[in-house]
């Protein structure tokens, strides 16, 4: 049995060494999705980072009842009725960003960060670990799309969270805005946090 | 065997205290999340129809003033709110619903017209999937004011009551700017909103008159 994780290499795995989005290129889907506007990144964060804390936590409370074949059923179900709590609450009270985020709340459902965890963590550990691993990744994950928000909704509409930043005569790139731009601007923030700080014996060999 | 059915039981459970605790926040909100929906068509009917009401209004304050100012007829199937003046009496216009197969999926709008039926008052697009910055830009107020005071009826030789052209001076009276960069959504806009307002013209409209 390995020696359980403390919390500080809990937290350093999921903001940097095993980050979800960089290292694991986990959850890409909805990182190219919903970083065009920083305010839809936020909520999408919000959710996410319960949906994950919660599935996790409940997955480990649950763990020694569950029975190993069925498990996976059991994880869908957890993060499923997790996912709906947290597409309610939005529509309820910020309808208006329910509107803009569309499917993507739903498909927290699919984000592989979600029963990655359960399945490679929480299903093995006790509730508390569980619950601070989940949101380490989590907040992981919401901290490589903040910045990728940051770098798109200047470039592309000129504001940050809907002020004007940008010089008046400055020209929108639209491709910012759309799913290629995240494409480009995600290859290239991953590509120099794996170049600048090689974790991997490869990336560290080709680094030389 | 025991192992089979504990697992069917487990799962069962499991489901069973999953699906009411969804439910039971679900009903909980159902009213709310309505009414928000309900508040939000108000407000575009509003809007459209030219009754000023802040963009920042509690939802009461809104639903206040469409009580007093809109009334909603149901014509052969469709929906047709009426704008009335301040004095409750006289009608300011009338809104419909127009929407289509935009360039990525469905728009949903709405437009009015004068008391007459004889020019259009206001157009806005609430529900769309267009590229942001791009098709998108429909909701804008530029793309829309444009439409406002568009004639009804086609001008001699003409189709369609209006086009959408690249932008540009030298255009006729129906002739307005599309959208650089997305001509795949300013032509979609362009088909549904004239068949639309076509079909209010020749069925709607003229139930309407007859009263």
């Amino acid at each position: 049995m390995p020696k359980p994780l403390s919390s500080t290499q809990i937290f350093l795995g999921g903001l940097w060494n095993d980050n979800p989005v960089l290292r694991q290129i986990l959850g890409i889907c909805s990182t190219l999705a919903v970083t065009n506007l920083l305010v839809n990144t936020l909520v999408m964060n919000a959710g996410l980072i319960f949906t994950v804390c919660m599935s996790s936590l409940t997955v480990s409370i649950l763990r020694k009842y569950t029975p190993m074949k069925i498990r996976m059923m059991t994880q869908t179900l957890i993060i499923a009725s997790y996912v709906i709590l947290v597409d309610l609450a939005i529509s309820a009270y910020l309808p208006d960003i329910s509107e803009a985020l569309g499917p993507y709340v739903g498909l927290i459902i699919t984000n592989c960060i979600v029963m990655g965890r359960c399945e490679a963590y929480a299903k093995n550990n006790p509730p508390w670990p569980a619950f601070l691993d989940g949101l380490a990744m989590s907040l992981g994950y919401a901290a490589v799309l903040l910045i990728i928000a940051i770098i798109r909704e200047p470039l592309g509409f000129g504001t940050l969270l809907g002020y004007r930043i940008m010089p008046e005569g400055f020209t929108p790139w639209t491709i910012m805005i759309m799913a290629p731009g995240a494409f480009f601007t995600l290859g290239l923030f991953a590509w120099f946090v794996r170049a600048k700080f090689p974790q991997t014996a490869e990336e560290k060999k080709q680094g030389h | 065997m025991k192992k089979r059915l504990y697992s069917i039981v487990f799962m069962f459970a499991l489901t069973f205290v999953f699906a009411a605790a969804v439910s039971a926040v679900k009903s909980y909100n159902e009213e709310r999340i309505q009414t928000n929906q309900q508040v939000k068509l108000q407000r575009i009917i509003l809007m459209v129809l030219g009754v000023p009401v802040h963009e920042k209004a509690p939802n009461q304050e809104v639903v206040r003033v469409y009580q007093r100012r809109v009334r909603s007829m149901d014509v052969k199937g469709r929906t047709l709110y009426v704008g009335y003046a301040e004095d409750g009496r006289s009608i300011t216009g009338y809104a419909f619903a127009v929407g289509g197969s935009g360039f990525w999926g469905p728009v949903y709008g709405m437009v009015s017209v004068d008391p007459e039926a004889s020019r259009i008052l206001g157009l806005a697009f609430y529900r769309h999937s267009e590229t942001p910055g791009l098709g998108a830009r429909i909701t804008e107020p530029w793309f829309v004011k444009q439409f406002a005071g568009l004639p009804l009826f086609p001008i001699e030789g003409d189709k369609k009551i209006f086009y959408l052209k690249p932008a540009g001076p030298g255009k006729g009276a129906n002739e307005l700017d599309a959208i650089t960069g997305a001509t795949g959504t300013s032509r979609a806009v362009e088909a549904f909103l004239n068949r639309d307002l076509d079909r209010f013209l020749r069925e709607t409209w003229n139930s309407v008159k007859r009263g």
